[in-house]
C-alpha cells in the first residue's frame, strides 16, 4: 500500500503531499507524521502593534542599525519596515526549477515576498525579518529573491521570531554575480511550538564569495535545506551553522553543494549543542561533477551532546565524479570532554561557569564566518544567554 | 599549610592502592621535592591534592590550613590557594589564554569574597608577568596552550601560577620535555614566586631540576609511599645511585 496515497489532514489543507520517512533525505524528519493537524493558509490575524514591537525588540540584533524590511503573519508590514535607501520590488519572485517538497509546500501556502538587487557596494546591513503573532495554528510563507550584482557585496539577514502554533515556510533565493561578495546570516529564533521549513537556494557566479552562517535556537521542528551551486570558476563558498537546542527541540539540516566548475572552494562547519531530549541532524552531500577539477570541498559536522538523551545524527555524502579534487568530511558526536572540565575547576573556574566556558568555546568556531563584528558579538550574547538559562548544569 | 597523613589512595575502578599509607607535612615557605621512580604514585599525589574525579581516597586525611581538602571540589581548592602545574597541560581550543586568566582569577576572587578587577588593571597586572617569562602578546590571544610547544606550555602553567598567586604550588614534572634554557625560564619564573607564605611540592624524576628550584626537603616516593626524607643532597645521591635501593626496599 502506498501511504502517500491517503492524504492526512494537513495535506488536504496544503492540497499537496509531504514528504516521509520512507524517503532517504527525510528519514529522521518525517513531516508527514509529524505536521499532525491542518495549518490553514492566509488565516486573518488581528496583530497587535505592541506585540509585533515585543517581538522585533526580542531579535538578537535589536540594538544593531539595519535597513529593516519586516514581514507579520506572512505579510509585508510597511509600518515596521525602515529601508530608506533600498530599492526592492515587493511580489513573489519568478520561482525556481528544483524540485523540493519545501519548495513546494511554499507554493502551496502562495508565499508574500520580494525581489531585491544589490547593484554596487552597498555598506549597509540588510535585515529580512519574519514575526509571527500569536493566533489560531495556521501556515505562512515567504519568498525571496536577492540578486548581488556582478562585482557587489550585500550583507543579508534573516531573523525568524514568533509566538504560538504555526508553520513557516521560507524559500530564499540567491544570485551572487561575477566577482560579488554575500554575508549571510540567517537566526532562526521561532516560538517553540513552532514548525520552521526553510529552502535557500544559491548560486555563484565566477570568483564569487559567500560567507554564511546560521543560528538554529527556536521552534519546535526545523528542517532547513540549502542547495549551493558553483557555476563559476574560483567562487567560493564557506557555509556555517549553530544549534542550541534544549527540550524536545528536532533541528534537521540538509544542504547540497553542487560544484559544477573546477577550481571553486567549499567549507562547510556545523557546531550542534543538544541538551535535554534534543535531536539534531545534519546532512551535508557534496557532488563534484566530471569536469570540476581541483574542487577542494571540506565538510565537518560536530556535536556537543550535554544530555544522555539528547541524539545527533550525521550523514556526510560525497559524490565525485572528477579525479583531481580534495574533498573530505568529518563528523563527530560526545559529550563535554572531562579533562578539559577539570583543567578548568583546577584553575578556580565553578563547573557551570566552566561547562558554559567550553560549549560557548564549542560552537565558537562556527561563529567565526560571522564577518561583521556586531553580528558576531551579538550572536555571541544570544549563545551566553541561551548558556545562561540552561538548567541541567 | 598541608598536612598528609596516612593517605592511601586507589583508582575508582580498580582494586589497586596506588597511595599506601603517605605522610607528608608542607609549612609555608617550603620547598618539598618528590622524587621517584615511574610509577610510584608521584602523578596520583598531584592529582588528588587537586582533586581530579577518578581516584578514591580509602584512608587517611589531608588538611590545607586547617581545613579537610579532600571534601572540596577543585574549584574551590583553588580558590583556598592550591595550584597543580600539570606535566601535560590541557589544549582548550576556542578559549583565549587571556579570557581564560580573566575568569579564572576572577572566580577565584569572587569565592573569596574579593572584588573583581578592571579590565584595564587586569591586563596590566598579566602582562608584567607575562614578560617576565617570555610570553608575547600575541600567545595571550591564542586559545590556551592549543599550538604552544612544550616549552610554552610549561612556561604558560607559570604564568598562570604567577597571575593566581596561591599558597601552596604543586608542580608536577615540569622538567620534563624541557631543553636547558627553557628549563631556566621557568625555574626563574618558579623562583621568582618563591615567598615566606608560599609552599611548593616540586614532584620530579630528575634531579637536574633541583639545581634551578633548590628545595629545603627531598623525599623519595617509592610503591605509593615515602620511603626516605633528606635536605637537598638526597636528590644528588639519588642522581648517582638512581632508585634501584627504593625499589628493592619496598619490593
Amino acid at each position: 500500500m502506498n501511504i502517500a496515497l491517503i492524504k492526512t489532514p494537513a495535506e488536504e489543507a496544503f492540497g499537496i503531499s509531504l514528504p516521509h520517512r520512507r524517503m532517504e533525505e527525510w528519514r529522521w524528519t518525517d513531516l508527514r507524521a509529524r505536521i499532525d493537524r491542518p495549518y490553514p493558509a492566509h488565516q486573518n490575524t488581528v496583530v497587535a502593534k505592541i506585540d509585533v514591537d515585543r517581538l522585533i525588540a526580542s531579535s538578537p540584533f535589536a540594538k544593531i542599525k539595519t535597513h529593516r524590511i519586516v514581514f507579520v503573519n506572512g505579510s509585508w508590514d510597511q509600518a515596521h519596515s525602515n529601508f530608506t535607501g533600498l530599492t526592492f520590488e515587493m511580489g513573489v519572485p519568478t520561482s525556481s526549477a528544483i524540485d523540493d517538497p519545501l519548495i513546494h509546500l511554499n507554493g502551496a501556502i502562495e508565499p508574500a515576498g520580494l525581489t531585491l538587487r544589490f547593484e554596487s557596494n552597498m555598506d549597509v546591513l540588510v535585515e529580512i525579518m519574519h514575526i509571527t503573532t500569536k493566533g489560531a495554528a495556521r501556515s505562512m510563507a515567504l519568498r525571496n529573491c536577492i540578486e548581488v550584482a556582478d562585482g557587489a557585496s550585500a550583507t543579508i539577514i534573516e531573523t525568524y521570531l514568533g509566538e504560538g502554533d504555526y508553520v513557516l515556510s521560507s524559500v530564499m533565493e540567491f544570485e551572487i554575480g561575477l566577482g560579488a561578495r554575500l554575508d549571510r546570516v540567517k537566526v532562526e529564533h521561532e516560538s517553540a511550538s513552532a514548525t520552521h521549513l526553510s529552502h535557500v537556494v544559491t548560486s555563484l557566479a565566477k570568483d564569487a564569495k559567500l560567507n554564511e552562517f546560521t543560528l538554529t535556537s527556536g521552534g519546535a521542528l526545523n528542517r532547513q535545506n540549502g542547495t549551493y551551486t558553483f557555476v563559476g570558476e574560483n567562487a567560493d563558498a564557506k557555509i556555517a551553522g549553530a544549534y542550541l537546542l534544549n527540550n524536545k527541540q528536532h533541528a534537521d539540516t540538509r544542504l547540497v553543494v553542487d560544484h559544477a566548475v573546477p577550481h571553486c572552494t567549499s567549507r562547510e562547519t556545523f557546531k550542534c549543542v543538544m541538551d535535554d531530549h534534543a535531536r539534531g541532524i545534519f546532512q551535508g552531500k557534496v557532488i563534484v561533477r566530471k569536469h570540476a577539477q581541483k574542487t577542494d570541498g571540506k565538510q565537518s559536522s560536530h556535536a556537543l551532546l550535554l544530555s544522555e538523551f539528547a541524539e545527533f545524527d550525521a550523514k556526510p555524502e560525497l559524490e565525485i565524479y572528477a579525479d583531481d579534487v580534495v574533498c573530505g568530511h568529518g563528523a563527530t558526536a560526545g559529550d563535554i570532554n572531562l579533562d578539559h572540565l577539570f583543567y578548568l575547576r583546577s584553575r578556580g573556574i565553578p563547573e557551570a561557569e566552566a561547562k558554559s566556558l567550553l560549549i560557548a568555546a564549542f560552537v565558537g568556531e562556527a561563529f567565526d564566518n560571522v564577518v561583521h563584528d556586531g553580528l558576531r558579538d551579538a550572536l555571541v550574547n544570544y549563545a551566553a544567554n541561551w548558556l545562561q538559562v540552561r538548567k541541567n548544569v | 599549610m598541608l598536612e598528609i597523613q596516612n593517605l592511601h589512595v586507589k583508582l575508582e575502578d580498580e582494586p589497586r592502592e596506588i597511595l599506601k599509607g603517605l605522610s607528608l607535612t608542607v609549612k609555608p615557605g617550603e620547598v618539598h621535592a618528590i622524587m621517584g621512580p615511574n610509577g610510584s604514585g608521584k602523578s596520583t599525589l598531584s592529582y588528588v591534592l587537586s582533586g581530579r574525579a577518578g581516584y578514591e581516597v580509602t584512608d587517611g586525611s589531608v588538611s590545607f590550613k586547617g581545613e579537610n581538602l579532600l571534601e572540596m571540589d577543585p574549584n574551590m581548592r583553588a580558590a583556598k590557594g592550591v595550584f597543580l602545574a600539570f606535566q601535560y597541560p590541557i589544549e582548550i581550543p576556542g578559549v583565549a589564554t587571556m579570557q581564560f586568566l580573566k575568569v579564572a582569577l576572577n572566580a577565584q576572587r569572587k569565592a573569596r569574597g574579593e572584588k573583581e578587577l578592571s579590565i584595564p588593571d587586569f591586563m596590566r597586572f598579566v602582562k608584567e608577568r607575562a614578560a617576565k617569562l617570555n610570553i608575547s602578546q600575541e600567545m595571550l590571544k591564542r586559545p590556551v596552550n592549543v599550538g604552544f610547544s612544550g616549552g610554552e606550555k610549561k612556561r604558560a602553567e607559570i604564568l598562570q601560577m604567577a597571575v593566581l598567586e596561591p599558597s601552596l604550588c604543586i608542580l608536577d614534572e615540569t622538567d620534563s620535555g624541557l631543553d636547558i634554557d627553557a628549563l631556566k625560564v621557568v625555574a626563574d619564573g618558579v623562583n621568582a614566586l618563591r615567598s615566606p607564605d608560599r609552599a611548593m611540592i616540586v614532584i620530579t624524576h630528575y634531579q637536574r631540576l633541583l639545581d634551578y628550584i633548590v628545595p629545603d626537603f627531598v623525599h623519595v616516593l617509592s610503591a605509593g609511599k615515602i620511603v626516605k626524607s633528606g635536605g637537598k643532597e638526597l636528590a644528588h645521591e639519588l642522581e648517582a645511585n638512581g632508585y634501584a635501593e627504593f625499589v628493592e626496599k619496598v619490593a
